[in-house]
């Protein structure tokens, strides 16, 4: 570390992004997680620069690196404002199962007449809200960090890998391999049904070593086998429509609209350095 | 080999005199599955009464205690556009195995053989396993148990100290100095005939127990031939890419490697992390290239590496047939059906 | 009474822990993470992706131990960054340096592209096996390659040129997909001046280029046409370099024409992480490419299974 506050590693400078954190609608858990950073808050903070807000949204461009940002898009206001987002941003960062694919929100898809459900939810003052999106149905994403919440060790990473100017990599195997490594006793022994099987690991099994069933938050794995799972749950007594609900859950397992073609920016490239 | 009999009574001393200066890692009761069976882990163990001697296999092996999933392999530290590297082998003290069935001890010993070998054995492992006392126990095979086949139901080497139950005596193999000395403190005697008869009877009982099996005549050369067979094909429509198979596995040792930086900028690690065949990316390079994309092939690199490669190299095979691979895959995915399969009996 | 009969069990502790850098013997526990320092003494840009890196080892001891044969790779190491398998690219003679011609593809070879000269970067090796160059004195040889496999295949063409009393003709075909990815374009002259018959061929190419278009295979075809077949089987090697469905085709044909495939030799590339039989990343159906590899002859390729 070199003095003057600027860091470096083995003698190069790190890059210090200007980041800006974004929410659009959500329940602010990932946000949470954003500041839930403790003793590591402090190191996390000096290796970028926050942007304020306010001057985030300004036309001009390149006022800040990279854009995280949280939950999905439901309001057509939020399309525009996602879309300003990207303009601005080198790297547009999903933060979140909701960014990455719709999360606890697209399940209301499933309702035929949004107008019912909005007058259910939000009473005498309804919203205007439409169908719910992941980012990348809307604009295209660069990175995405799973989960809801989002491990904050994911994002340090995210943080520190553009800092030094390493490629990002998130698991792309199931979580059962993790979980095992931890030692946990699969719940399937013990009669309960988990997602693991098919979900992106790299939550350490969370739920799982918690004796609580995979949810699927951080959504599918690469290669996830669903219908291997879903003769295994059938074989352990669970019925489809258990199983059903669960992938649902989060969205990640939903068929997805395909994103809105938007010319990619060569200058985006430059955030990850 | 030396032999010594002594009452089931004397144990627990034993145990004691183990447990006063030194680690103990033994079977416990770890929980009851949902048919209302228990199941077992190797724990540290302080206590004779918490150890079930007469456990059938644990859920998970023993391995994490010699090749723990993740071990930092080195760290540095840098000085401006210097650095300077420290390789630590992570054990400082010996720790005794109490309890060990002959497939772990012959896993140990197969393990032996590629990470203790050749021109670069790795001191990571073998710190841990030269600083290892280890007692064997005698097992009841399990109906997911082929390690007959395997030529691992019994250990000749790898231990300090095997103990075979004959009534209400143990019949004990003794291959250590250390284990020699540590017999000396109890009440025990050399064998004679009769013993030698209950001990034959004993393993001779345990033979007949053996269900499960798998037939390794020609096998390395049968996978060669049954490389496009399409009972891979069926077995990785199964597979759900987990690598639950080789977490369990008291043998499966390959791993990848990932280098960090600490948040706070004071040091970067070289961390090892084990990996499994069957994890998509196992053989994925830069630039996306995956030399094993679809389920099947990774899962028929599996037994390629266990069955062929490994028996190549050091006549044996990779497995000793513990069976807790084809208990743990939730896709019924197991040793004696694929390689039955494979053979053209019985179908995936 | 009791006390007389506990036992006093003591086990020995076996540090099996040397000094991290005292010198490795093979067998040794400390020859695993053996790390030699190594300094970035030279960055020459060759195209758009790739960077030749000259490395020099900074201890003079282990300069004078550190040896290499053509086809040989080392795991080179930034820490913090990450670390990989590399082919050296430069001539065996100089010792205690290598140069190393590196692709951007991933992490590690991601940020090579921006650190500066004098760098302290970890080597480790060097592994695995070589072309066996002594093996082919006296004799024709083929060199080929397809892309980056001039990588590995420049320690070889050193190694000729520094030898080449001890060779018949020397043929390097070397094949792009066009002008601009050519690699080491500075050597073309050097190697010409020693009697080495150099084509260079490109699959698509703007009108400025004067050179022929098309694949390997055609430049091959004119070069062994008129060459006898059992003449061909008895004095003539051939080492290719270059991605498998390039390799097969070419050795393939190189058969044809008479080379047997024990005197064909090609490298093999996979996952690495350790280069030392361990890690198993590397594994060909159940070979080790860190071990029995990189270099293998091209009759022990067609017998691996997953090999192509
Ligand atoms: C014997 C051999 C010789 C090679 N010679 C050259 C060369 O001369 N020039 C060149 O540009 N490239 C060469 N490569 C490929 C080079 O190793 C990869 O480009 C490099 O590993 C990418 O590392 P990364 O950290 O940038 O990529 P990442 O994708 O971040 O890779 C992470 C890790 O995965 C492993 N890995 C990923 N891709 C490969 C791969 N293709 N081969 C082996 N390991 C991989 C490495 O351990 C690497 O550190 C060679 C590979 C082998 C096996
Ligand atoms: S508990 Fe879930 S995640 Fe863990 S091994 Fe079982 S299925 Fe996999
Ligand atoms: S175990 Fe499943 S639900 Fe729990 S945090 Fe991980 S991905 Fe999310
Ligand atoms: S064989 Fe079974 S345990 Fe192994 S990866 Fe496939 S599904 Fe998972
Ligand atoms: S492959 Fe299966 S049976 Fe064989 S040792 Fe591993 S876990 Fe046991
Ligand atoms: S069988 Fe697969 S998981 Fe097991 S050691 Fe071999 S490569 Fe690794
Ligand atoms: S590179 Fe690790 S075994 Fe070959």
């Amino acid at each position: 570390m070199a003095a003057g506050g600027t860091k470096s590693w083995l003698g190069a400078p790190l890059l210090r992004p200007r980041v800006a954190f974004f929410e659009l609608t959500s329940c602010g858990g990932c946000q949470l997680q954003v500041l839930n950073h403790e003793g590591t808050l402090l190191d996390f903070l000096s290796l970028v620069e926050v942007t304020d807000f306010r001057e985030a949204m300004t036309e001009r461009s390149h006022e800040y690196d990279i854009a995280f940002v949280e939950g999905c898009v439901s309001r057509s206001d939020e399309v525009a404002r996602l879309r300003q987002i990207r303009r601005n941003a080198r790297t547009l960062v999903a933060l979140g199962s909701c960014a990455c694919f719709g999360g606890v929100p697209r399940m209301k898809n499933r309702f035929p007449d949004p107008g019912l459900l909005a007058r259910e939810i939000y009473g005498e003052y309804p919203m205007a809200t439409e169908t719910v999106r992941a980012l990348d149905e809307i604009v295209p994403v660069d990175l995405k960090v799973h989960g809801c919440p989002f491990p904050k060790e994911e994002l340090e990473k995210v943080v520190l890998h553009i800092a030094l100017g390493k490629a990002i990599e998130t698991p792309r195997h199931p979580i059962c391999f993790e979980c095992k490594a931890n030692g946990n006793v699969c719940l399937f022994d013990l009669g309960e049904l988990c997602l693991g099987p098919v979900t992106r690991g790299g939550c350490s099994a969370w739920c799982p070593g918690n004796r609580f069933g995979c949810w699927g938050c951080r959504g599918p794995a690469d290669d996830a086998n669903l219908d291997s799972l879903r003769a295994i749950a059938k074989e352990h007594g669970f019925s489809g429509e258990d199983l059903a609900d669960r992938l649902e859950c989060f969205g990640g397992f939903t068929p997805r609209e395909a994103p809105e073609p938007s010319p990619r920016r060569k200058s985006r490239k430059r955030g990850t350095r | 080999m030396l032999f010594r009999v002594f009452d089931q009574g004397e144990l627990p001393i034993l145990f004691s005199a183990l447990t006063a200066r030194h680690e103990v890692i033994g079977p416990v009761e770890a929980g009851v599955d949902r048919h209302g069976k228990p199941f077992y882990a190797f724990e540290p163990a302080t206590d004779f009464r918490a150890l079930r001697l007469a456990y059938t296999t644990t859920k998970l092996p023993a391995k994490r205690y010699f090749l723990p999933c993740r071990e930092d392999l080195a760290t540095f530290r840098t000085s401006g556009s210097d650095w300077s590297k420290t390789v630590e082998y992570n054990v400082d003290r010996p720790r005794v195995f109490f309890g060990l069935h002959a497939c772990d001890i012959n896993a140990l010993n197969k393990l032996d053989k590629v990470l203790t070998g050749g021109d670069y054995p790795m001191p990571w492992y073998a710190a841990k396993r030269r600083n290892m006392f280890i007692v064997g126990v005698d097992c009841e095979p399990q109906p997911s148990c082929f390690c007959r086949s395997m030529g691992a139901d019994t250990a000749l080497s790898g231990f300090d100290l095997f103990l075979t139950g004959i009534g209400d005596r143990y019949f004990a193999e003794i291959l250590s100095n250390n284990a020699y000395n540590l017999l000396r403190g109890i009440r025990a005697v050399e064998p004679g005939e009769e013993e030698h008869v209950l001990y034959r009877r004993a393993v001779a009982e345990k033979t007949r127990k053996y269900t499960a099996r798998v037939d390794t005549t020609d096998l390395t050369k049968i996978l060669d031939m049954e490389f496009e067979s399409p009972v891979w094909k069926s077995w990785g429509e199964k597979c759900l890419s987990c690598g639950s198979c080789a977490a369990v596995c008291p043998t499966c040792y390959c791993y990848g490697v990932e280098e960090t930086v600490d948040i706070d900028l004071s040091v970067a690690r070289k961390t090892k992390t084990l990996y499994s065949c069957n994890l998509v990316d196992f053989a994925q390079v830069a630039g996306g290239h995956n030399f094993r994309p679809e389920s099947h092939s990774r899962l028929k690199y599996r037994y390629y590496h266990k069955h062929r490669g490994f028996v190549e190299a050091y006549e044996e095979s990779l497995c000793t047939g513990c069976g807790r691979c084809g208990e743990t895959c939730l896709a019924g995915i197991n040793v004696p059906d694929v390689i039955a399969s494979v053979r053209g009996e019985g179908g995936a | 009474m009791t006390r007389e009969r506990t036992p006093d069990m003591e086990i020995p502790f076996v540090d099996v822990a040397g000094s991290p850098f005292r010198p490795p013997r093979r067998n040794d526990f400390a020859a695993f993470e053996y790390t030699y320092k190594a300094e970035v003494t030279r960055v020459h840009t060759l195209t758009a992706m790739e960077t030749l890196y000259e490395i020099q080892l900074l201890d003079p001891e282990e300069r004078r131990r550190f040896s290499f044969s053509p086809g040989q790779f080392v795991m080179l190491e930034v820490p913090g960054i990450g670390e990989a398998p590399f082919s050296i690219s430069s001539s065996p003679l100089r010792r205690g340096a290598v140069e190393l011609c590196i692709r951007k593809a991933g992490s590690l070879t991601t940020y090579l592209t921006k650190v500066p000269r004098g760098i302290r970067v970890g080597i480790r090796g060097p592994f695995g096996t070589a072309f066996p160059m002594e093996r082919m004195h006296g004799e024709n040889v083929l060199l080929i390659a397809g892309g980056l496999g001039l990588a590995p295949l420049r320690s070889a063409i050193c190694y000729v040129q520094e030898n080449r009393s001890r060779f018949q003709a020397v043929d390097i075909v070397y094949g792009a997909k066009e002008p601009s990815q050519l690699l080491f374009s500075y050597m073309y002259e050097a190697w010409r001046q020693d009697d080495i018959d150099l084509s260079i061929i490109v699959e698509k190419a703007g009108p400025l280029w004067k050179g022929p278009r098309g694949l390997i295979t055609k430049r091959l075809k004119e070069i062994l046409a008129d060459r006898d077949h059992a003449e061909c089987a008895r004095n003539m090697y051939a080492i290719v370099c270059g991605p498998p469905v390039m390799f097969q085709y070419v050795c393939d044909q190189l058969n044809v024409y008479g080379i047997p495939m024990q005197k064909m030799f090609v490298s093999l590339e996979r996952r690495m992480h350790c280069g030392m039989g361990k890690c198993c990343r590397c594994n060909v159906g159940s070979t080790y490419t860190c071990l029995k590899g990189p270099v293998f002859d091209y009759w022990t390729v067609l017998n691996l299974p997953e090999a192509i």
